[in-house]
């Protein structure tokens, strides 16, 4: 894949996250590939549908390799709740998602990983921002049985 | 089913009992690269109408069904034009759902697959706006929400489908002009500018901008593509500029949310306007603006004349 044109001053890509440009828009008009990943992770984000939260109508979707971060830019609005979800279709891989604010700094936010009958291959992350703005959720594998890149689809839901 | 309902207990019973896992990382924040690098994904990091009018539901509770306008697909055959009424006509689906108007979210269905019989996409959304009349006939409004965005995606993925990528953009933008339109005419109405956080999203302008800046230059070199562009650049830069301003400074910030509500109403009435026929979009009332007492009295902006305030004695 072609590395990001940088607005840094030339410095080289770096193979750790995952860039804009490395993970384009899908130019396939059919609709979303039912994968697996796809499925546990609208299948996650139904348990909160319960509690009022709509979910988004789309979701990004790519393979990652362990340690390999995908930053996603996601516009939130104070006052809204929200939850993200990812998910993968492997057990026993590590996801964890972070959410950062409009400068890059991390921040709190409540977490969840499945330990159930998909150990690890499922997390949410809660937030509720008090300011409106352009976040961003960082997703990775923390670990990866077999150490190859895998797939991992990501929804959010709002309230 | 029974299992997805045991599944969403166990998540939230987890959840409620451990509600802040600490973590054993120590995360730093984002490099310069990183943030230039983020992935910008339009049907992802755009927002629905529907969440910005989620969040002012928080704020204040506007009367949406004040705000609901019965707006007409413009005749056109300019695709550039076509895309735009698509956002608008979104857009106007969501505020038709807070307002829990069946006829009204009908009526939008319906200008809609109008659209998308003029851009040649009608067949594979015929299923859709069944789907719309169905939940709204059942006041299913939920289900609504989800079924107008699932709507406005599946017309972007046709454009896709048919070479007109750069359309895409164009719908995202003009939803986000309309629902700007709306956001600032209940924060007008407020003698505190209640909901005025909602639309700190200059950011967001920007990135719209950078996205128009991209398309080719047949579809930039149209009027209305021309007028959402400009107005998207200067609602960006009145956005840069207000962060700035401290909160004690409430008449100066109603004046530019003021211009922010002129331009995007300018927009929208440029994209539903026939190419020869007079603007279909009602105007919108004049603001009563509160008085309060000390504070110049503010008039609006009309879009082709500098702002004018004219102070009142006190």
């Amino acid at each position: 894949m072609l590395a990001a044109s940088r607005s840094d001053g030339g410095k080289g890509s770096d193979p750790k996250f995952l860039t804009d440009q490395e993970s384009p828009e899908p130019l396939n008009p059919a609709p979303p590939v039912p994968t697996e990943s796809r499925r546990l992770a609208l299948e996650t984000a139904a348990a909160f549908e319960n509690e009022g939260f709509r979910i988004r109508d789309s979701e990004w979707q790519n393979s990652l390799s362990k340690g390999q971060s995908a930053f996603l830019q996601i516009c939130l609005f104070s006052g809204n709740q929200y939850w993200f979800v990812a998910a993968s279709p492997t057990n026993a891989v590590k996801i964890r998602m972070v959410v950062y604010d409009p400068s890059g700094k991390p921040l709190k936010s409540d977490s969840w990983q499945d330990g159930g009958a998909h150990p690890g291959s499922r997390a949410a992350l809660g937030f509720a921002p008090t300011i409106s703005g352009m976040y961003f959720v960082a997703v990775e594998f923390l670990d990866i049985p077999g150490g190859s890149p895998n797939d991992v689809c990501f929804v959010y839901a709002y309230k | 089913m029974q299992t997805g309902r045991y599944f969403a207990i166990s998540v939230m019973s987890v959840l409620c009992c451990h509600a802040v896992i600490a973590s054993n990382f120590v995360i730093s924040p984002m490099s310069e690269s990183q943030i230039q690098g983020a992935i910008f994904i339009d049907s992802l990091s755009v927002p629905s109408p529907g969440e910005v009018f989620a969040a002012m539901n928080k704020v204040c509770r506007p009367n949406w069904a004040t705000l609901v306008l019965p707006i007409s697909a413009p005749v056109s055959t300019e695709r550039s034009q076509l895309a735009l009424a698509v956002g608008v006509l979104s857009a106007n689906g969501y505020i038709a759902v807070e307002a829990q108007d069946g006829q009204q979210v009908k009526n939008v269905g319906r200008e809609m697959m109008s659209v998308a019989k003029s851009l040649g996409i009608s067949e594979s959304l015929m299923g859709r706006g069944n789907s719309l009349i169905q939940f709204a006939d059942n006041s299913d409004w939920e289900a609504l929400a989800g079924e107008l965005e699932a709507t406005e995606n599946e017309v972007k993925a046709t454009m896709v489908g048919q070479k007109d990528k750069e359309l895409v953009t164009l719908t995202s933008a003009a939803a986000w002009l309309r629902g700007l339109q709306v956001v600032t005419t209940v924060i007008l109405a407020s003698p505190t500018l209640q909901g005025a956080e909602v639309i700190d999203q200059s950011s967001l302008a920007r990135h719209l901008l950078l996205q128009l800046d991209a398309l080719p230059i047949r579809v930039r070199k149209s009027e209305r593509v021309i007028t959402v562009h400009d107005s998207l650049d200067q609602i960006a830069a009145i956005l840069e500029k207000r962060n700035k301003l401290p909160d004690s400074l409430l008449e100066k910030k109603r004046i530019e949310i003021q211009k922010i509500h002129q331009l995007a109403a300018g927009a929208v009435q440029a994209i539903m306007t026939s190419a020869s026929a007079p603007s279909q979009i009602p105007s919108i009332p004049p603001i009563p603006m509160p008085r309060i007492p000390g504070v110049p009295e503010v008039h609006g902006v009309s879009n082709n004349s500098p702002a004018v305030i004219t102070p009142s004695k006190p």
